[in-house]
């Protein structure tokens, strides 16, 4: 029986039913990744080590909620011993003395990690162009990016390599991947999930979450992502609820908000025509449209592009050829060793940001950049709060359209920047927000973007999961269906 | 943006900027700053800036000593080290 | 043309905590290189800042002994600049809401008192070390010391001149010592100091350009430091020229204060709001907890000395200024009710081989022990106070327990009056001319047989029995 495309239910069942060892699983599993690796999706592969677990499973069967399923988790994570690049020149050669809490609650309950994802380089980026290992190919087409910085997760699991992967989201980066690739992903609360181990980029903004075939994969993986940890003074005390539980109660009477300042008009007709599909799919599953106001909800971008780039400036000073990473050859003194390490060991994205960043934080722009977006932010979170308490969730298309050509933002970084125009709001509220397939467009997938009130993943999955037990945009893939 | 501020801002990111990157950072980082430059019309009177979405405090831990020894571990991930430290380029005070 | 100077200092405390601010690093001092690091520390990829509570409890202790302001809510802001010793390329410092607020201390200066005021005192993380000298060509880096606690204490430029800067680095030193905050450890580095020294005419009311000359630890430094850095100024200003605002460093080897190397723009330190870090709120609870636990000043000691110890005022002022000094005494007084006996040798003796050998007390190799140990043997009179000197002398020496070399030595006094009469007989029986010229009217030679006895016992006789026994048998 073949495993690929099959969701973490379905592998878990498989092996209940002893229709396949966790041997057999894992291997195939690199089989898979053997046959795939046009996508250059992986950074670093994990085999010795996957295939040892399986062969314990095999030994002592667990019950564990994740037992034995493969998962690839993006090289942002942290990994005990196992190289982890977050897609840099600058830590090409960097093992870990330690894991991230989130892999270790994700290997505690049971999951097997197979290897680590390409991304874009410290996370930033929106098409997985600017790694320092490649590009990363999206599985529904050549050339065409798969989406960023989650670039490699999702294309894993588009290519039905593996039902799960990690991913990180700062501005859009599961999401949009997620859209673009065909798949669901959900970034929680901020919180929810904490950020030891994870390589900071922003660290008011940086999220992880689970990247899958299904929203109800994405509750399971959730529910073992999630914990309170002492150890990130950012992470939430909230007793992580079963994020299983409500998924199929019905969405009758639920109240969905359409905003006003996204003026779906400026998006092709095409993309347009797939939203209005899945409007009149969830009416008709019992669903009331409302039309809300988030008004200074088009100053996203230009904050978020103050915000981040000013955390990671400061977040990535530790690069520095001192303690870990790369070094550059003979500096002659350390000047040279400063500069010359950290221009040779990072690519253009992210210099760009980090001077951006070093710019608005710097004397006599602090205020005006810095202060300012921050209380920009703040008004932000403020029309959000006012929504909620008009609707239960707010929807959007996730995406401006689907997958593009790998190069065709050209040269104008401002062009990529806008690709997350509707998934950075979240990032800068805190607030939860996933995608799901929604349908095709020039034979690509795109996804549609639910927003959530503060800890409000079961809602969001409950009418994630409610479109798709009654449409099937999640269970296409490359292979077979890219004609739809 | 003039030489003297790209310049200054690349010196304190420890960044180089040269003949084949110089010009096309500068301009994107001009076009990047007239991008953000929409936020001067947002009426923020008043709005106290938002540091984190978290609407809490921070949790703080017990006066204990928990790491043990990893020197031989630390060491040996550094570009450059001896038995002791971590090796540098002199530095003259 | 007179100048006025004016001065303020900052200074840099490092709290006695057991590990670190922000990791479970340990702060122990001497350790081998590196290894006191933990993941935090260093700085790798994804690790996180955790506040150590006790850290703000130690400030809070100071800015209540300061009377100032306590911030319940405060906050940690990022600090940012390249050097070795600097591990993620950002100090984590409290820059806009600090844990203390304004404050006052008194200082006094040749008995005349004066009320300094503090600016503010902040927490933020130490910085690792980085040893020039050793390494071929190199600079090695230890962060041992990365992320241990400090208070950095901002005084308002209300500092005349060296001596009155001496005098506040002292009371600081003092109050931090008292309250159990820091250990005061000057050639340990647990105190440092920059100060900021600039000139101006009396009549100006703008302040002059200051220069900052950093990271001073000791007070004899500090004093000299001063005194350079004032005097090159005034050259400077008295040729027409301005004095640049910079960073310098203190050479104690030339006399001399030089300009760091550094670029102007590096000082661009960018702040911002630690986003890894939420404010720590400190409960009406927890304050009021440490409020009524503050350890005891050096004043309400002086007082407390006076009152119950029957100490006269120079005694209890010299013996409250040191909390060393402080704890021996009422540690020596618990063996003996004779609590003018006990001021007595550290305000003579003790304080006499400090001022020789020029150091403190800490330092020394009396520990509060051993010195409650010699009181107790001179009160129950296992020696006598001559010989304790003796035993005094070798504890300061070579260290060792006062009953070890009293043991080794053989220098328990000798009390028994029957042998004590016997050694008297026989001196008696040797030195007759001396007798006879004793009995008839030369009263000085007593002495000579007081010390004969003394000689022939090698000094352990006990002088009391001595000179009643010779007495008794002179007469």
């Amino acid at each position: 029986m073949s495993i690929q495309f099959k969701t973490i239910n379905e592998l878990s069942h498989m092996l209940k039913n002893k229709d396949i060892s966790n041997k057999e699983l894992i291997e195939e599993t690199f089989s898979l990744i053997d046959t795939n690796t046009h996508l250059n999706a992986f950074v670093t592969l994990n085999k010795d080590a996957s295939l040892h677990r399986a062969a314990e499973l095999d030994k002592n069967p667990s019950s564990l909620a994740l037992a034995g399923i493969p998962m690839a988790q993006k090289d942002l994570f942290c990994t005990k011993d196992l190289r982890t690049t977050c897609g840099s020149n600058m830590l090409s050669s960097f093992i870990p003395p330690y894991s991230a809490t989130v892999i270790e609650n994700l290997e505690n309950a049971g999951c097997i990690s197979v290897g680590k994802t390409n991304m874009d380089e410290f996370a930033m980026g929106s098409s997985n162009e600017t790694s320092f290992y490649g590009n990363v190919q999206n599985p529904w087409g050549d050339k065409l990016v798969p989406g960023g910085s989650s670039g490699g997760s999702a294309a894993v699991v588009a290519a039905g390599i593996v039902p799960a992967a990690s991913g990180t989201d700062t501005g859009g980066s599961i999401r949009q991947p997620a859209s673009l690739c065909g798949i669901s992903g959900l970034k929680p609360t901020y919180g929810r999930i904490s950020r030891w181990g994870m390589i900071a980029f922003a660290s008011s903004l940086d999220q992880a979450g689970p990247m899958a075939r299904t929203a109800e994969d994405c509750a399971m993986l959730l529910n073992e992502m999630c914990s309170h940890d002492h150890k990130d003074t950012t992470s939430l005390d909230e007793t992580t609820p079963d994020f299983t539980k409500d998924l199929n109660l019905p969405i009758k009477g639920l109240k969905i908000g359409l905003v006003k300042e996204f003026d779906l008009s400026k998006l092709d007709n095409e993309v347009v025509k797939v939203f209005e599909e899945s409007k009149k799919h969830y009416e008709s599953l019992g669903a009331k449209f409302i039309d809300i106001s988030l008004p200074n909800i088009s100053l996203s971008v230009p904050t978020y592009y103050v915000v981040a780039p000013a955390e990671c400036s400061s977040n990535l000073s530790r690069f520095d050829g001192v303690k870990f990473g790369k070094r550059c050859d003979d500096p002659k003194d350390l000047e040279e060793l400063y500069i010359k390490t950290r221009s040779e060991g990072f690519g253009d994205e992210v210099k760009r940001r980090i001077l951006i960043g070093s710019y608005v934080l710097s004397a006599g722009f602090y205020d005006a950049y810095y202060k300012k977006a921050q209380q920009v932010r703040r008004l932000i979170k403020n029309d959000f709060d006012s929504a909620f308490k008009q609707v239960d969730v707010i929807m959007s298309p996730t995406t401006r359209g689907g997958a593009f050509e790998e190069g065709s933002k050209g040269d104008d970084p401002i062009q990529m920047y806008l690709e997350d125009l509707f998934t950075i709001p979240a990032n800068l509220a805190g607030l939860p927000a996933l995608s799901i397939p929604n349908g095709m467009v020039d034979n690509k997938p795109i996804g549609l973007q639910l927003i959530g009130n503060f800890l409000e993943e079961s809602k969001l999955l409950q009418v994630a999961h409610n479109f798709q037990i009654s449409t099937d945009w999640h269970k296409k893939t490359p292979n077979r269906d890219t004609q739809s | 943006m003039d030489k003297k501020t790209v310049s200054t801002i690349a010196y304190l990111s420890r960044l180089a900027l040269n003949e084949e990157n110089g010009e096309k950072i500068t301009q994107d980082l001009e076009n990047i700053i007239k991008f953000v430059d929409q936020l001067e019309n947002a009426n923020t009177q008043n709005i106290e800036p938002l540091a984190s979405p978290l609407e809490k405090t921070a949790k703080t831990r017990y006066d204990e000593v928990t790491a043990k020894n990893r020197k031989e571990t630390f060491l040996e991930r550094s570009p450059k080290s001896n038995d002791d430290y971590f090796l540098v380029p002199r530095v003259v005070e | 043309m007179s100048w006025v100077t004016v001065i303020g200092l900052e200074i840099h405390v490092q709290l006695s905590t057991k590990s670190k601010l922000f990791s479970g690093g340990s702060t122990g001092f001497g350790a081998e290189p590196n290894t006191h690091v933990d993941l935090i520390d260093l700085g790798l990829p994804g690790v996180l800042p955790v506040a150590n509570r006790e850290a703000f409890y130690k400030a809070i202790r100071f800015g209540l002994a300061t009377n100032a302001e306590i911030n319940q809510t405060s906050t940690f802001d990022r600090k940012n600049y390249f050097y070795p010793d600097l591990p993620k390329g950002y100090q984590i410092t409290q820059m806009a809401l600090p844990i203390v607020g304004k404050g006052k201390i008194k200082i006094a200066v040749d008995g005349k008192e004066k009320i300094i005021n503090i600016t503010r005192a902040h927490l933020e993380e130490d910085a690792g070390k980085s040893i020039h000298d050793l390494f071929d060509g190199e600079t090695g880096v230890d962060l041992n010391r990365a992320g241990t606690p400090l208070l950095e204490i901002v005084s308002e430029p209300e500092i005349s001149d060296a001596k009155e800067a001496v005098a506040y680095f002292k009371a600081i030193r003092q109050i931090v010592t008292f309250l159990d905050i820091c250990d005061g450890n000057m050639a340990q580095g647990s105190m440092r100091c920059d100060v900021n020294v600039s000139l101006k005419k009396s009549d100006d009311d703008k302040l002059g350009t200051r220069a900052e000359i950093k990271n001073i630890n000791s007070f004899k430094f500090i004093e000299k430091a001063i005194n350079y850095e004032i005097e090159r100024q005034a050259r400077i200003l008295e040729s027409g020229e301005s004095v640049v605002q910079e960073t310098r460093l203190y050479d104690s080897i030339k006399n001399e204060t030089r300009s760091m190397r550094s670029k102007e723009e590096a000082n661009d330190y960018r702040y911002f709001p630690c986003p890894d870090l939420l404010p720590v709120v400190i409960s009406d609870d927890e304050l009021n907890e440490i409020k009524n636990n503050l350890p005891e000043l050096p004043d309400e000691k002086e007082k407390r000395f006076i009152e119950e110890s029957n100490l006269d005022i120079s005694e209890a002022k010299i013996i409250a200024s040191s909390k060393t000094m402080a704890n021996m005494f009422e540690e020596a007084c618990k063996k003996t009710d004779d609590s003018k006996l006990v001021a007595n040798w550290l305000v003579g003796d003790i304080s006499a081989l400090l001022n020789k050998d020029n150091i403190d007390l800490e330092e020394s190799n009396l520990t509060s022990n051993n010195f409650a140990v010699l009181i107790e043997r001179i009160s129950d009179n296992t020696i006598s106070g001559k010989i304790a000197k003796s035993v005094l002398e070798e504890v300061w020496e070579s260290g060792g327990g006062v009953d070890e070399i009293i043991e080794n030595k053989g220098l328990v006094q000798i009390q028994d009056e029957s042998l004590l009469e016997e050694i008297a007989l026989k001196i008696i029986e040797n030195n007759p001319s001396q007798v006879d010229a004793y009995k008839s009217g030369k009263d000085k030679l007593f002495g000579f047989f007081v010390g004969q006895v003394m000689k022939e016992t090698q000094g352990k006789a006990n002088p009391q029995s001595v000179n009643e026994i010779l007495r008794k048998l002179l007469s």
